[in-house]
Formats: structure tokens, sequence, C-alpha cells
């Protein structure tokens, strides 16, 4: 049985239900790499020149993991997955840039993703990556169908359910590695001290490591955590419409449309997380942070990530916040009651 | 209306000579300089490249002189280029500034997009005079661009250190002021031939390869006019992007169907398959195609730049080998270092030069 690598970083929390369903489908074993650890991330770093980017550098760490446990790496190029709006270069140079840098990487199966190209194409495209598997067309295009449904319903689980990419995904495929803590939305027997949106990329979020558990501590301190996956395409196009007009990169929504969203909607506070020398996010986070500044209604916290970031700054800036998030309830109950 | 756009390298020239002669009020904001540069920083997110606070400030220098219409290039890719103008105009109006702003992109609007544009801010001009406007401003960005060629020539090699640059700073003023075809040629034949005329010694100059990102490599402010400093210490520099070639290809003959970048693109696919957007797949086929022909290359880019990143995380895996120095172009970048790092790139070069080739 052909074994398929998929890197558990970037487009992984995005697509891993559809890549799994794809490759099963097509009759290979798919293996993933466990969760991001300092050595993973260390051993990626120490590839590339020093400013790419922290989720890229993790993203190599993966595949230099993953090298002898597996016959293929899955690779994507995405290029654009909506009429005119593209992605960063990043994402396209990924299977080029790993194998300029990882020598040893197994073979890289490698797709390029362009809508604007025209269905057809696209079709070709999948076709050409099933061929590693079958010879039979209508075998990929089953398995294609298949990976789209499972596509679809990941994301309604997430949305309809408010679940984040890794619970729906543990939900989906039982992996027993995450541990069985207290969702948000069920487990807490105190009621939460206050809500806090969180805003950035899935593949910074849903890291631990990458994110120093940012998640888990903020629903340690009570807090009720909003993301980016719980809002419906449809809110998180509306939201990037208003403040941006037409979106520009393929992950506006995540930050742009939730940041808008979130800043006039439900939360107390909005935490963005980017990371350092990130090019879409240090424009597209200064249209947020200019909306909160302008609203003067809901604090912003931007925080920069790389690997010098520590746990302890990390966690001073968030109690920082969320003190200061406090204070504001209280002044805004009135106190006499 | 008061039109303004950002600089970039001598291209206001052009555009100047097209706006006048459709009598478009057309200002020019300061060329850069430390003041303009620390000014975009002070405005700019942080993590922007040096492009984005450079033209920002000068946005800002133009609407300081009233200018109400402010021009920005955009267009659809891959690089952040074509989201700065949404940023821009949001920075200009927290700061207060009352304004339109136009976003002109190549790759979005073609040329007609782009004269539809020219004919609406030169109050419904006539197609002719538009026409015969635009025509002009593209016969100073060529003039331009032959001067820069012959500079580029006689710069490591004059026997008097800076003759070449007198010559050219004088040119560039002489086709900013010509204001028909018949000055506009004579102006150029008079400087050549000055040029060539420029005492020369008999050595033979280093050739170096200059590309990277089109906004640092082509705006000499931003790499701290590295071009210069290579001339002076003797070596000829081939820049891979000019803008005359940039626009004749981009708004006519891409639209015919020519690619002039295919026989780069065709060298990098073997390490880089696919456009990554902005300059980095050129860079890393230029690293490829002149690995024969140059002594060395240098590879500029602006801090934080993606495709270039990318390109210069591949670079070192090709095997055409040519010693490549990325310098990173950004507000921290000091000339003593960016020298010292050239200075060190040239003699290593010299050394190589001398040493008889399969030599290890």
């Amino acid at each position: 049985m052909i074994r398929v690598g998929i890197p558990r970083a970037l487009l992984y929390y995005e697509y891993y239900p559809m890549w799994h369903t794809f490759f099963h489908e097509l009759g290979a074993e798919v293996v993933v790499s466990p969760q991001t650890t300092e050595a993973i991330l260390s051993s990626g770093s120490s590839r590339v020149v020093a400013e790419t980017c922290l989720p890229v550098k993790a993203f190599l760490g993966h595949v230099i993991y993953l090298a002898g446990k597996c016959d293929y790496v899955f690779i994507p190029a995405l290029r654009s997955i909506k009429t005119k709006v593209y992605n960063c270069s990043k994402f396209l140079g990924l299977p080029d840039m790993t194998r300029a840098v990882i020598p040893e990487s197994p073979p890289i199966l490698e797709i390029d993703i362009d809508v604007n190209k025209g269905k057809r194409r696209l079709y070709q495209t999948i076709y050409k990556l099933g061929r590693h598997f079958t010879w039979d067309p209508l075998k990929v295009k089953r398995a294609s169908l298949a990976a789209w449904q499972a596509h679809l319903d990941y994301r309604e689980l997430m949305s309809s359910c408010g679940l984040t990419p890794l619970q729906a995904i543990e939900k989906i495929y039982g992996t027993a590695e995450t541990k069985p803590k207290s969702n948000s939305q069920s487990g807490n027997s105190t009621s939460p001290r206050a809500s806090v949106a969180v805003i950035g990329h899935p593949y910074l979020l849903y890291d631990e490591h990458l994110s120093h558990r940012i998640l888990h501590r903020l629903e340690k301190a009570h807090s009720k955590v909003f993301v980016p996956e719980m809002l419906t395409t449809q809110e998180l196009d509306s939201a990037v419409a208003r403040l941006v007009g037409r979106a520009y990169w393929t992950y506006e929504e995540e930050v742009v449309g939730a940041g808008e969203h979130y800043l006039t909607g439900q939360a107390d506070g909005v935490i963005g997380i980017m990371a350092f020398g990130c090019g879409p996010d240090s424009l597209m986070m200064d249209m947020v942070h200019r909306k909160a500044a302008s609203l003067r209604t809901k604090p912003l916290m931007v925080l920069n990530l790389e690997e010098h970031t520590a746990d302890t700054g990390v966690i001073t800036r968030l109690e920082a916040f969320l003190d200061m998030i406090h204070r504001r309830k209280r002044r805004q109950v009135p106190s006499c009651v | 209306m008061r039109v303004g756009m950002p600089h970039m390298g001598n291209i206001y020239i052009a555009f100047k000579a097209l706006f006048e002669r459709l009598d478009v009020d057309f200002v020019v904001p300061p060329v850069n300089n430390q003041h303009a540069l620390s000014l975009g920083v002070r405005h700019s997110p942080e993590g922007l490249c040096i492009p984005f606070k450079l033209t920002l400030a000068n946005l800002i220098e133009a609407a300081e002189m009233g200018a109400d219409t402010l021009i920005m290039p955009a267009g659809y890719g891959v690089c952040r280029l074509g989201y700065y103008y949404k940023n821009q105009e949001q920075i200009l109006r927290d700061l207060g500034y009352k304004f339109e702003m136009v976003p002109i992109g190549v790759s979005e609007q073609k040329l007609s997009g782009i004269l539809k544009v020219i004919k609406r801010l030169s109050n419904n001009a006539s197609w002719y005079r538009i026409l015969s406007a635009f025509r002009f401003g593209i016969a100073k960005l060529n003039a331009l661009d032959r001067m820069e060629r012959a500079v580029h020539k006689v710069r490591p090699v004059e026997r008097i250190k800076g003759t070449a640059n007198r010559i050219f700073a004088k040119a560039v003023k002489a086709i900013d002021e010509a204001d028909d075809y018949g000055s506009l040629n004579r102006v150029q034949k008079d400087y050549i031939e000055q040029l060539e005329q420029v005492p020369r010694s008999a050595r033979r100059p280093l050739i170096v390869g200059i590309t990277g990102e089109f906004y640092v490599l082509l705006e000499p402010f931003s790499n701290l006019d590295i071009e210069n400093e290579l001339g002076r210490l003797g070596v000829e520099v081939r820049r891979t992007t000019f803008v005359s070639e940039w626009t004749k290809f981009s708004l006519f003959l891409n639209a015919l169907g020519v690619n002039e970048k295919e026989r780069i693109h065709k060298a990098a696919r073997p390490y880089l398959k696919r456009d990554i957007g902005g300059d980095g797949w050129e860079s890393v086929g230029d690293k490829v195609l002149h690995a024969k022909k140059y002594d060395g290359l240098i590879h500029v880019a602006p801090f934080t730049c993606m495709p270039e990143i990318i390109a210069q995380n591949i670079m070192p895996s090709t095997k055409e080998n040519i010693p490549v120095l990325t310098i990173l172009c950004d507000e921290q970048l000091a000339k003593p270092g960016m020298l010292t790092r050239v200075e060190a790139f040239v003699d290593l070069l010299e050394r190589k030069r001398r040493q008889p080739p399969n030599n290890h």
C-alpha cells in the first residue's frame, strides 16, 4: 500500500478531511506528522533563510519528520480557489521550496490549484494527481467527489456545532492524541467571565506549539472563545465586503472578515494572531486595527509570533488583556446593584 | 483637479510629459530622501516592505502639495502590491486628507483600461491627444533608459570617477525639459556622444548582473544607489529590468501573445515550476540563465518580500553556479553595511577571476 504523508501544518487545518478522503478512496494509506514540537520547528527553520515566516518553517520541519516514513509527501500549490483572489507566494512556491531545501524529502505529490484557468484544467490536474495511484479516471472522479463531500461536511460541522478544526477533525476521525478537554460550550461549569474572539489563520491558531496554546489558556481563564471557523461563509464574506470591498487574498475572511464581524458583534474583545513577516497579514491586520481604532468600542490586541516568542510573554499579555476586559465589563454594569 | 503619484526612479518624467501635454495639473512630490523614508515609516504598519513605505510618503507629500487625485499602481496578482492602495487610502484618510484614489493595474486593466483612466483624469480630452501624449511619455521613458544603459557601461571604466554621473544628471534634466520629439532626439544624441567621449581606462571590468524585486531594483534611493556603488568599484552592472522594456511588453506585446520572459521562466523551471508572484520566478531564472555569462549576481529585495524569500531559498540549490549576494532593503539598511558587503563580494569575484577556473 502506498503511504502518503501529510504534514500537519499550513493547509492541513483547512483541508485535512478532504485530502484524507481522497487518498483513502484511492487506496492509499495516509500518514500525518505529529503535532508541532520544538524539535520539528527548529529542524525546519535550520534549513531556510531567517526571514521565512514561522508557519512555513514549521511546515518544513514536518516534511523533514515525514522523510523515510512515507512514499510520497503531499504538498499542493494552491494558487487560487476563487476567481481573481490569489494566495500568498509562500503557498505557491511550497513544493519547489521544499525540494530545494530538503533534498531528502520523499517524492512530492504536487497539484496546482487555480480556478482561474477553468474547470477543465482543474479536473485534469486532479486526475493527474490520481494517476499516481490508479489509471481509472472513474475511480479518481469518485474519490474527488467523496473528498469534496467530506470537505463540505467538515465546514458544516464546524459552523453548525461551533467547533474548532481540531475538535472537528477529532470528532470525524476519533484521533486519541488531542486531550478530551472541556469545550467552551459544553463542559464549563461556571458561566464565562468574558468572550474573546481570536482571529488569524488556522495554521497559527490551532498549532498549539506556534500559538502557545492561546485558545486553551483563554478557556482556562473562563473566557468564551470565538474563532473564525464558527462563522458561516456568508457572514464572513459580507464582513469582508463591508471593510475592504472585494477580497484580494484567499484567506482574507479569517482575518478581515472575522475581525470586522467580531469587532461589531458579540465578543468583548478581539485578539489577532499573526506571524512575523507574514505579507498578507501585515496589511490585513492593519485594516482590522484601523477599524477597531475608528469604532473605539472594543479592545483589539495583535500578537506577532515568531520563534523567539516565549510562553511567558504571551501569558503576560493575555492576562493584561483579560484584566482590561474584566474591568471594562465591571464598569458597564451598574455598581450599586 | 491636481494629480499626484508616487516615485519610482525617473518614471515621473514620463508621466509629467504625458499629463502636461493633456493640460492636467500634475504635481511631483520631492524625490525620495531620508525625510520621505521617515515619513513613510512613521505612518506604515511595521511589517510592510519599503516600497509601501516610500510610496505612502510620496502620496502624503503629494497630498500636502494639494493633489486631490492620487494614482497608485495596483492590479491583481500574488504580490502584496495590489492591496497597497486600500491601506494607503485608509491611512491618508485617517490623516485627514481629502482626495480620490485611482488604482492603476496593468495586469487588470490592460492598456485600454489605463487609457480610459487617463481620459477621465484629463477631463475627456480627445483620443488623438491622449494617444499622442502617451506616445510622447513612452518616448521619454525610452530615452531615459537608453541613457542609463550607456551610463552602466561607462561608470566602471571612466578615468575620472563621477564623470558619467554628472553627464547623466544633466541628461535627465534635459530629457525632462525637452518638449517635442525633435529636441528629445537631439538631447539623446548629444549626451550619448558625450558619454562615449569620456576618457576610459583599458581594464576589463567585472560583470555583475543585478536582479530582484521590481521597485527596489528601479528606485535607487531604496537600494542605496547600489548600481552607482558597484560602478565606482569598477564593476559593470547588467540590470535585468528596465521600465521602458517592461512597459513595451506588458502594455503592448504581451497582449499579442509575445512573452519576453519565456526564456527566463524556462531556465527557472527545473527549480521553480510556477509563477509565485512578484518577480521571484524571474530572480531564480536570472541566476540559472546568467550563470555562465556574468561574474556574479546581486539579488536585491525588500525585507519581508514574499516572492523573493522563496527565490532566496531556492537559489542556492541550482546546479548552475554563480556567486550571489542577496541584499535586503529596508529602512534599517545603512550605507556602510551595504558597502562592506558589496566590497567583499567584489573582492571575491576579482580573486575568482584571477584564479584559473578548474582548480580544486
